[in-house]
């Protein structure tokens, strides 16, 4: 079961790194290519081309480490499809097929009809990637929220079946946690961009103007982001479970308090999650959070001043350290959420050791291996090409090129 | 309809990805060199993101529709899934990287990506089918799974046929006739071999299909109108992608 547990962590925390970028940059780029289609100016479509191949190579990973997680529910947990499948199924069922179907379809739209489609349409499709991939995120975190919270549902010869589906979609530990997550994103993305713009001031590349501009887009939706990911993470803590909110204080008493409680309710057992990860993610998460407050702050006062931005170069080397710093905290607080869950798989109804597939141990060793070595390859390899491309600039850039001709190929008759 | 919905977005998949994995399983015979392997992975570019998500709706329904099966059906294929899986990764990002540096070796080394990765998942696909459709398990089930893999890969030669032009579009046509006719062969033909293997895939897809136990969970009644819905504005989604790469290609994509 550790097995199974750390397969699906991996798989997990590697794509949900991926698609907080994602979600982040695909808004930027919407609103920057949404500047380029209604002014038509040149140095904001070069901006959304730029920002746009750092989001597809970025993508592809998330693709592939989602596509690695949604068939590992039913390879190593189809005790917990079989039984709550009738209940949270149904949101992962809507996810694919109103988020992931759609985003992709498009996204391949948006890519390859680059100058093949009309710029409206073409802006249109980018709008249309980026609330798909807030719907994907609405929808995963409804069905997460059902394993945290269970509501909507009744006990069943054994099952649960879904009787109340608005009840499901207002739950309120899903609802909260799905803003938390995209503000969250938002503030990755946001860091992002600015870093790597902070990298091109600093190193004096050629292309001032544009990173000037992009350093104070990223800035600009980085702060408020923190705001909101820090309204929302409070008011989580509302619909924390009270096993977790006892590990987060640490307690001796609220501890045996929360696990008296258990024991009244579900019988012996032990039944308070490792209060070592959940302090550890939560507090990670926490001091981060201040870091990048203070950080995006103090930057967003400095980018008033345009001397600041063209040469403060203290300034820019921090932004371009900070890139790494809210993808730290998102697993933190993603560690917090959902160690806090243990030992439950659907908290109160399902044990994470009852949701377990009857496969054997010589056969979840050899997925996790397989997949521990080629995703840890390809991850390094991505995040070298992210880098590599952010750093070539603008100029390098292949996304939106106009089609090189082929030579003809000689008619044949 | 349960069985309609998932029977739906099963067999789509078979017919549409089963021609980007046959296309990057024949890779090595279509393209030549570099120049010409690139413009054949850009017969299927524009396709291959919008192709795979019929699985990955596959797997929704499975889990929203049919979870008892989907837990059965995966965990009871573990080794087999986990390696297609695999052999979906190695493909997506072979394709997803070979473009994005210029060096001639980086790119070799990712188009061999994508025919491994074509590879893996034709031969999962052959041994989970027969698996499914026959009961056949370990080395007997080798040469139905390698009679699937070669419809794969003619498959996705009649689709390259569609897409290509000139010596490439010739190659692909080999096994419908085309070679040597050149541009006086007529699209039709292409279309037809096209449609005929379609119709091999989704009768051994059909087929496998009514081996399975399918018992729809009780979702259903709440899920399958939605799903109903959906699925126009899903297909003119496709639609639109289809229309606008309806012509052939005339040089390499941004992959």
């Amino acid at each position: 079961m550790d097995l199974a547990r750390l397969q699906f962590a991996l798989t997990a925390g590697a794509h949900f790194l991926f698609v907080a970028l994602t979600l982040g940059l695909a808004t930027l780029v919407a609103v920057v290519q949404t500047r380029a289609t209604s002014t038509g100016s040149p140095l904001h479509m070069r901006m959304t081309r730029f920002w746009g191949q750092l989001y597809i190579i970025n993508y592809a990973m998330g693709i592939v480490t989602g596509l690695v997680m949604e068939f590992q529910l039913g390879l190593s947990w189809s005790g917990l499809t079989e039984y709550a499948g009738n209940v949270f199924g149904s949101a992962l069922a809507i996810e694919t097929l109103v988020a992931f179907f759609i985003e992709s379809t498009f996204l391949g739209l948006w890519i390859f009809g680059w100058n093949k489609l009309n710029r409206w349409a073409h802006l249109a499709l980018i709008w249309i990637v980026t609330l798909t991939a807030y719907a994907s995120a609405f929808w995963i975190m409804i069905a997460n929220g059902f394993l945290q919270n269970p509501v909507g549902h009744v006990v069943e010869g054994g099952t649960l079946r879904l009787v109340d589906f608005g009840a499901m979609v207002a739950n309120p530990a899903a609802q909260v946690a799905f803003l938390h997550i995209l503000s969250g994103a938002m503030i990755v993305g946001g860091f992002f961009m600015a870093g790597v713009s902070a990298y091109h001031l600093r190193k004096r590349t050629d292309e001032q103007d544009f990173f000037r501009k992009s350093l104070r887009i990223g800035i600009g939706v980085a702060l408020p982001a923190t705001f909101f990911a820090a309204s929302f993470g409070g008011m989580s803590f509302e619909t924390l479970q009270p096993t977790k909110i006892a590990a987060w204080v640490g307690s001796p008493e609220r501890l045996a308090e929360a696990q008296a409680q258990m024991v009244a309710r579900f019988g012996p057992g032990d039944y308070l999650p490792p209060v070592e990860w959940v302090q550890g993610g939560g507090l990670t998460m926490v001091i981060l959070f201040v870091v990048m407050m203070l950080v995006a702050t103090v930057s967003c006062v400095l980018m008033a001043f345009r001397a600041a931005v063209r040469g403060f170069r203290l300034w820019h080397g921090l932004l371009t350290l900070m890139i790494p710093v809210p993808f730290v905290t998102m697993i933190a607080g993603w560690i917090f959420r959902e160690m806090g869950r243990q030992p439950w798989a659907v908290y109160g109804l399902l044990k994470t050791a009852d949701a377990m597939s009857p496969v054997t141990e010589a056969q979840m060793r050899f997925s996790i291996t397989a997949f521990a070595a080629v995703f840890s390859v390809l991850i390094v390899i991505n995040y070298w090409l992210l880098a590599r491309h952010a750093r070539r600039g603008p100029g390098a850039v292949a996304l939106g090129d106009r089609p090189i001709d082929a030579p003809v190929p000689a008619p044949t008759f | 309809m349960e069985i309609f919905i998932l029977a739906f977005f099963a067999l789509g998949y078979l017919v549409l990805a089963g021609a980007d994995i046959g296309v990057g399983m024949t890779l090595p015979y279509l393209g030549r060199s570099a120049a010409e392997r690139r413009e054949v992975i850009a017969a299927i570019a524009p396709f291959f993101l919008g192709n795979e998500v019929w699985l990955v709706a596959t797997g929704g329904v499975l889990v929203g529709l049919f979870p008892e099966l989907e837990g059965e059906l995966l965990s009871g294929n573990y080794t087999l899934v986990v390696t297609l899986l695999l052999a979906w990764v190695v493909r997506d990002m072979g394709l997803w990287l070979r473009g994005r540096l210029p060096g001639s070796g980086w790119q070799t080394f990712w188009d061999g990506a994508v025919v491994a990765g074509s590879w893996g998942l034709a031969l999962s696909w052959g041994l989970l089918l027969s698996h499914v459709l026959l009961g056949m398990e370990g080395p007997v089930a080798v040469l139905p799974a390698l009679v699937l893999a070669a419809l794969f890969a003619t498959h996705g030669l009649t689709f390259a046929a569609l897409r290509l032009r000139g010596v490439l579009r010739e190659r692909a046509a080999v096994l419908s006739g085309g070679a040597g006719h050149g541009s006086s062969v007529g699209p039709g033909v292409d279309v037809r071999t096209y449609a005929l293997t379609s119709a091999a895939l989704l009768t051994v897809g059909t087929l496998a299909g009514l081996q399975l136990p399918l018992h729809p969970g009780p979702a259903g009644s709440f899920l399958v109108p939605v799903i109903l819905v959906l699925i126009p504005p899903l297909v003119a989604a496709q639609g639109w992608v289809w229309w606008t790469f309806r012509h052939r290609v005339t040089g390499p994509s941004y992959l």
